[in-house]
């Protein structure tokens, strides 16, 4: 699903010059949940972004799903990301004037799924996740357990073959991350494929594969589990 | 979509309320103020639209040189209309409106004195004001017919059918009612409550055709189709025909469309002056205040951008288009701008009588016309684009990661789109209070000026009914009486020129000189009553020098012009006759306190007189004197109202245009500063929140209140510092150029400028040192935490 060749990814201001990824190459299959570690600064979360389509490499190639997507315009980029991708981020990155429901609601309005069918699919996901009863609270109504799980719903609502996770339960407790996990694993169990970025080895060990990285390179990868 | 865009917009209003009354408040006044101002212009643009062939009338004008210098005017021959009709062929009729008359209406025992117009009686075919009784045809054919207004018609005869009733006009003729008028519309220079037919001016033989007099004011009416310039082919040659000495002088037929606005000339064309001028300048000052309630709107959404950054690095995360979310901001604003714009709307209902007692209008709101309501809404869709535009590239050009992580803008760039814009407020702002100063001060400067007699005391009665005939017996009760210390018969009262003229003869003349002088009659005992100074010779006095009914008194400019080495004695030709001089007046003030003063000739008994000067006596009180003035007219002139005017009120009315201009500007520049202040204040509130944290570590580190105060209002200053330095020349080149149009007229004094900028920076340092204070005091221990 995914292949990279020498992906470099260089920032640039007036006096520094500094690479944040240097000739990684990876490769994903569909289906995988692979976690993401290193220190850091080592270009894990920069790796995350140029995969998910919201930042460009500098060079090297980026194929998904056996097309060069690596250096398209922000237009084809937000197309693929939309009908592909979902995203779930440390700080939940929810809209805080938009309640439970509308945030779950949003993706679907610019993939212009139907209302009802967008009524059904929001109210599914609420239930499976157990906040159905909070959806008509805004954001900061909720606790962070409660944000996160909706961030998820979010993320795979419109049914995206990847789901692009970075620290997901960084800003949570033990209890409400663990259930995090178990969503992203059970996702994981119906084919939705995982990349997942992460500092703790106990939620690395979720995923069938761990991806080291240091200093903008990958240095080991370590199979956890077979991949089925 | 659409409504989840509307809810996040309402959110996002709520949310913020501080935020969102600033911007709604600036918003609302910045577009009250500017339909105000539209609906000035609009009312300026439409006169005299209401006619229904308006494009085919024409007033007839002159062109004539005078001392070397192309004049152009509208009063004509009363001959000229028939003229016309007779002489081109593109003409469809002429008709002619006479100077208004102040007849005294009398039916049974009410006796009422009311202004009207004597005109030719097609006036109402060619201008169109509605007839609610009679046909335009046939209302002012007959000799004593007389056609009222609705509201003269119901003073004069109640609830009566006034058609066919009879009124007595000046205790003269009687007249017929044939026709009833519907009121007249405000934009319109025609003002009269009745219109009395041309005949009768002829039977009170004041008709006349003599092609050299020019006494007054004749419209034609072309055929459809028919050619102007050809029209005016006619009329440039029309009066060398008939008056061969005047072989230069030109007529020309000037556009119904231009009358309100355009005709102001130099040197023979027009000059882009008049109320054009006007209305350009409001133009530019209503669509400078919208901007600057935009620019508030502007500024305060891209300041706060920070906080709508992740929701757009959110919504293009999940798949949100640039498009759209351009499409999502720009709709925020128009809402805004909806509520803004119903604000603005009450503002006005309330605003507007207010505003027309200000600006001497009667503009008003017509809430059942449907045009009206979707001028509005285009307002307000204009207004929500111009103020969102900026906003929405800005805020939906963020890249999806820099917004997710908050990392958006240098705040500390030397130059941002946002003090740019800060700086054109305040620009605009600053040249509007110079510009009040400077029309202010223009205004003192001319009313300081030395008139040249005394106002004080001094009140004019115009003849009326029996005064011409018994005008000595008032004068001597007046005085017997006490009411009055002084009195004298003239033509006009003193702060009016009723005639002018060139053509006079002196000896050693240069025949070349075609010099106007004013013209003034009077009988007697003018320099006692009004104060005159005499710097050669005497007044006249008839009593010991008989032969003063046919002398001379002139000024010290027309002295100049004569260039009489001893004026005294020396004889002055005009009317076919001869008046000896015996005096030279210092020069006074007879018309505009802004213009130096003109040549005058101030002719002895042998002329005309309508008017009664009458200097009160200052030893009783104002009260007495006028009761026992009254008492004398009552007794000598009974039909008639003691209608009497102070002549220091009448002098104050000359600055009246120049006065509303100045308030109008006041107010301007007053709400223009405000709606700035108020985004200035935002914007304060804004940095003192950004900058909460750097402000606790300066604290901790031993900065002092003052200190911090000073580094928070700093940079503002500096903005308004740069506006002050764009703003004063382009105000001095403004003002510069308007007091050109005043030949008397104030320097533009430095000092100005220093009050102005000291005046800006106080109110800019208030504004934000406000927010600057708070954030000094906050306790640093809260804001370092705050992580």
């Amino acid at each position: 699903m995914i292949k990279t060749v020498n992906l470099t990814k260089v920032y640039r201001t007036d006096e520094v010059e500094t690479t944040a990824l240097n000739g990684v190459n990876i490769d994903i299959k569909e289906g995988e949940f692979v976690s993401v570690m290193g220190p850091s600064g080592c270009g894990k979360s920069t790796l995350l972004n140029v995969l998910g389509m919201i930042d460009n490499p500098t060079s090297g190639e980026y194929l998904f799903n056996g097309e060069e997507v690596g250096h398209l315009s922000e237009r084809k980029r937000s197309n693929v990301r939309k009908h592909n991708l979902g995203f779930v981020f440390q700080s939940f990155n929810l809209i805080d004037e938009l309640t439970v429901y509308e945030n779950v609601e949003l993706p679907m309005l610019y993939t212009k799924v139907p209302s009802s069918e967008r009524k059904k699919r929001v109210e599914e996901l609420l239930e499976g996740m157990n906040i159905m009863h909070r959806r008509n609270h805004f954001p900061q109504q909720l606790s962070g357990g409660q944000q996160q799980r909706v961030a998820v719903a979010r993320a795979i609502v419109n049914k995206p073959k990847l789901i692009l996770a970075d620290e997901p339960t960084g800003n949570l407790d033990s209890a409400n991350g663990d259930e995090v996990m178990k969503i992203l694993a059970d996702l994981n169990a119906t084919g939705t494929t995982i990349l997942m970025v992460t500092h703790s080895q106990y939620c690395a060990e979720f995923g069938n594969r761990i991806i080291r990285m240091l200093d903008g390179q990958v240095v080991t990868e370590n199979v956890v589990k077979q991949y089925m | 979509m659409l409504t989840s865009l509307l809810k996040i917009a309402w959110r996002n209003i709520i949310r913020s309320k501080g935020f969102s009354f600033i911007n709604i408040m600036g918003l609302a006044i910045g577009m009250a103020s500017s339909m105000l101002i539209i609906m000035w212009i609009y009312s300026e643009v439409t006169y005299e639209d209401f006619h229904e062939n308006k494009d085919r009338i024409y007033e007839a004008w002159n062109r004539a040189s005078f001392s070397g210098k192309l004049q152009c005017w509208n009063t004509t021959p009363k001959i000229l209309a028939r003229t016309v009709e007779k002489d081109l062929p593109e003409v469809e009729q002429a008709v002619r409106v006479d100077w208004t008359s102040h007849f005294l209406f009398s039916v049974g025992d009410k006796r009422i004195t009311e202004a009207g117009n004597i005109v030719d009686s097609n006036f109402l075919q060619v201008f169109t004001f509605p007839l609610l009784r009679g046909e335009p045809q046939t209302v002012l054919r007959e000799h004593n017919s007389i056609v009222l207004t609705r509201s003269f018609s119901q003073t004069l005869f109640g609830n009566q059918d006034p058609v066919g009733q009879t009124v007595k006009i000046d205790n003269n003729q009687d007249f017929t009612v044939t026709g009833i008028l519907a009121e007249l519309p405000k934009n319109t220079r025609f003002e009269f409550d009745y219109l009395v037919p041309w005949s009768y001016k002829r039977s009170i033989g004041d008709d006349d055709s003599y092609w050299g007099n020019n006494s007054t004011r004749t419209y034609v009416e072309l055929k459809p189709n028919a050619s102007l310039a050809s029209a005016n082919e006619k009329m440039k040659v029309l009066k060398p025909r008939y008056q061969p000495e005047d072989s230069t002088w030109e007529m020309f037929l000037y556009p119904m469309g231009k009358w309100r606005l355009y005709s102001s000339f130099t040197d023979g064309q027009e000059d882009g002056g008049g109320r054009i001028a006007y209305v350009r300048w409001f133009g530019v000052i209503a669509l400078f205040i919208l901007l600057i309630a935009c620019i508030n709107f502007m500024n305060l959404s891209t300041a706060r951008s920070e906080r709508r950054a992740k929701e757009v690095g959110i919504r293009k995360v999940v798949g949100a288009r640039k498009q759209g979310l351009i499409s999502q901001f720009i709709g925020e604003s128009i809402l805004m701008s909806v509520i803004a714009g119903i604000l603005a709307l009450i503002l006005v209902t309330l605003s507007l009588p207010g505003f027309n007692r200000l600006t001497d209008k009667t503009l008003q709101i017509d809430y059942s016309n449907p045009y009206f309501w979707m001028l509005f809404l285009g307002f307000v869709l204009f207004t929500g684009l111009l103020a969102g535009s900026y906003p929405a590239f800005f805020l939906s050009s963020f890249q999806p990661l820099k917004a997710l992580k908050g990392v958006i803008t240098n705040v500390n760039t030397l130059v941002t789109p946002r003090k740019m814009l800060v700086i054109l407020q305040f620009t605009f702002g600053i040249i509007l209070m110079i510009c009040t100063i400077i029309v202010r001060q223009q205004i003192n400067y001319a009313q300081q000026r030395e008139t040249g007699y005394n106002k004080n005391n001094l009140i004019y009665h115009h003849f009326t009914g029996d005064i011409p005939k018994n005008y000595r017996l008032i004068k001597s009760e007046l005085l017997s009486s006490g009411a009055a210390s002084s009195v004298a018969i003239t033509s006009a009262p003193i702060t009016q020129s009723w005639s002018d003229g060139w053509g006079q003869e002196w000896e050693g003349k240069d025949p070349n000189d075609k010099t106007d002088f004013y013209r003034y009659n009077e009988e007697e005992d003018l320099g006692e009553t009004v104060g005159l100074t005499f710097v050669q010779g005497r007044d006249f006095d008839l009593s010991q020098y008989p032969t003063d009914s046919t002398a001379m008194i002139i000024n010290e400019t027309a002295l100049k012009v004569m260039k009489f080495d001893n004026p005294i004695g020396q004889i002055v030709k005009d009317n076919g006759e001869e008046w000896h001089i015996v005096g030279v007046i210092k020069d006074f003030i007879l018309t505009s306190p802004y213009q130096p003063t003109s040549p005058m000739l101030i002719y002895g008994a042998k002329s005309w007189f309508y008017t009664l000067l009458i200097k009160l006596n200052h030893d009783r009180s104002t009260a007495e004197n006028l009761k026992t003035a009254e008492g004398i007219f009552k007794k000598y002139n009974p039909e008639y109202p003691f209608d009497y005017q102070f002549v220091d009120e009448e002098y104050a009315q000359k600055f009246a245009n120049e006065k509303r201009t100045g308030t109008l500007a006041g107010l301007f520049s007053a709400l223009a500063i405000l709606i700035s202040c108020l985004g200035l204040f935002g914007l304060a509130t804004y940095m003192a929140e950004s900058r909460i944290k750097e402000i606790g570590i300066r604290k901790v580190l031993g900065a002092s209140v003052v200190g911090l105060t000073s580094l928070l209002t700093k940079d503002f200053l500096k903005l308004v510092i740069v506006s002050f330095l764009l703003a004063a020349p382009l105000a001095w080149w403004a003002m510069h150029h308007w007091l050109q149009s005043y030949p008397y007229h104030t320097p533009i004094r430095w000092e100005v400028f220093v009050m102005t900028g000291l005046l800006s920076a106080l109110i800019a340092v208030m504004t934000v040192g406000f927010q600057a204070i708070k954030a000094a005091l906050t306790n640093p221990v809260g804001s370092i935490k705050n992580e």
